[in-house]
């Protein structure tokens, strides 16, 4: 993006990108180096290996060229030639899983808003889109005390049947937004609700078909 | 660092272009504001023909600024300019659209409605 600068800095890979930038004599040298930057070596006693070679590195480098060269070709042969990711990455079924958990709890807000007679509702999965939350609720209501129902409402069912507390508006608002973490639930007026559209920033997102019937053509 | 009398460019579609800042809001004695925090603010330039109009006074909430924000994994994100988007007393933004990388620490400070109405968030 044009108006932005990110920095983030991991101190063990400042460390080795330092170490590559300098000039290096010997030709073999320099490819092992460089084939082996970030992969995080999760033991901290490995750190401490390369922090003792870095600092013992200068005037006789060609004798312990050799020896850095073996550690290297050790560590390639254990770790190959790959960066490694945190390690706190799920698998993809336990991802899935947090996916069906939330649709199913997106669909009974649906399910609660419906009983108290929102109109056109749609469920949109949206993380594909933006990674901050899972599942838009896109609801029309017809006047703030209905909006207080249906708010009040989705937060009662939330939290008895999934223990969630939602922060995001408390007050009914002509927007009115309840924000569950991955579900994000929008209650507005049928003229804010162009105003914004929503529906339309959204447009890539795939629709979740509802198990019950939205009758808001009968209601709109 | 955001003080009375910054000028800041906006950050939405709601027909303001240039802001100035009078006053922070909710920071006490505090001197600066930063991103998340929002502020009383004139227009100092409007687009023709909306409905926001120049010598207005408005709420806006900062949602870029020059200034380093820091996250607790070390993280530092710093833009290129000090922008704003105007809301109206209840909250709601005042346009429909808001350009630009905005940061997820406004979601935290319960202004998801900007969050969702941006391109991109950092």
């Amino acid at each position: 993006m044009r108006a932005l600068a990110t920095a983030a800095a991991i101190p063990s890979c400042v460390q080795f990108h330092d170490y590559s930038q300098e000039p290096v004599h010997g030709l073999g040298l320099r490819r092992r180096r460089r084939c082996y930057p970030c992969a995080r070596v999760p033991s901290s006693s490995r750190t401490t290996r390369f922090q003792v070679f870095l600092s013992q590195r200068p005037p006789d480098h060609n004798v312990r060229g050799r020896d850095t060269d073996e550690m290297f070709d050790d560590l390639l042969k254990k770790y190959g030639k790959v960066v490694y990711g945190s390690g706190d990455r799920q698998p993809p079924s336990a991802e899935s899983d947090d996916d069906a958990v939330s649709l199913s709890f997106a669909v009974t807000l649906a399910k609660v808003a419906d009983e108290v007679k929102a109109a056109d509702i749609r469920v949109l999965f949206v993380k594909p889109l933006v990674y901050w939350t899972r599942f838009f609720i896109i609801v029309t209501a017809f006047s703030r005390p209905q909006i207080d129902a249906i708010g009040s409402r989705i937060r009662d069912i939330a939290e008895k049947q999934f223990n969630k507390v939602a922060s995001g508006d408390t007050k009914p608002n002509s927007w009115t937004l309840l924000d569950f973490g991955d579900v994000v639930v929008h209650i507005f007026l049928p003229q804010q609700r162009a105003f914004y559209n929503l529906e339309e920033f959204y447009g890539n997102a795939t629709p979740i078909e509802l198990p019950f019937d939205n009758q808001s053509q009968f209601r709109s | 660092m955001i003080q009375p009398q910054t000028l800041l460019n906006v950050a939405d579609n709601s027909g303001a272009r240039e802001l100035m800042c009078i006053r922070i809001i909710g920071a006490g004695n505090h001197r600066y504001a930063h991103i998340g925090d929002v502020i009383v603010a004139v227009i100092k330039e409007a687009v023709p023909n909306m409905p926001l109009e120049r010598s207005e006074v408005i709420r806006a909430v900062i949602v870029r600024t020059c200034k380093e924000l820091k996250r607790d994994n070390g993280m530092i994100i710093r833009y290129d300019d000090n922008a704003a988007v105007v809301i109206d007393q209840e909250g709601n933004p005042k346009g429909t659209r808001v350009f630009g990388a905005i940061a997820r620490e406004l979601r935290q400070l319960n202004f998801t409605k900007i969050v969702s109405l941006a391109p991109e968030v950092l």
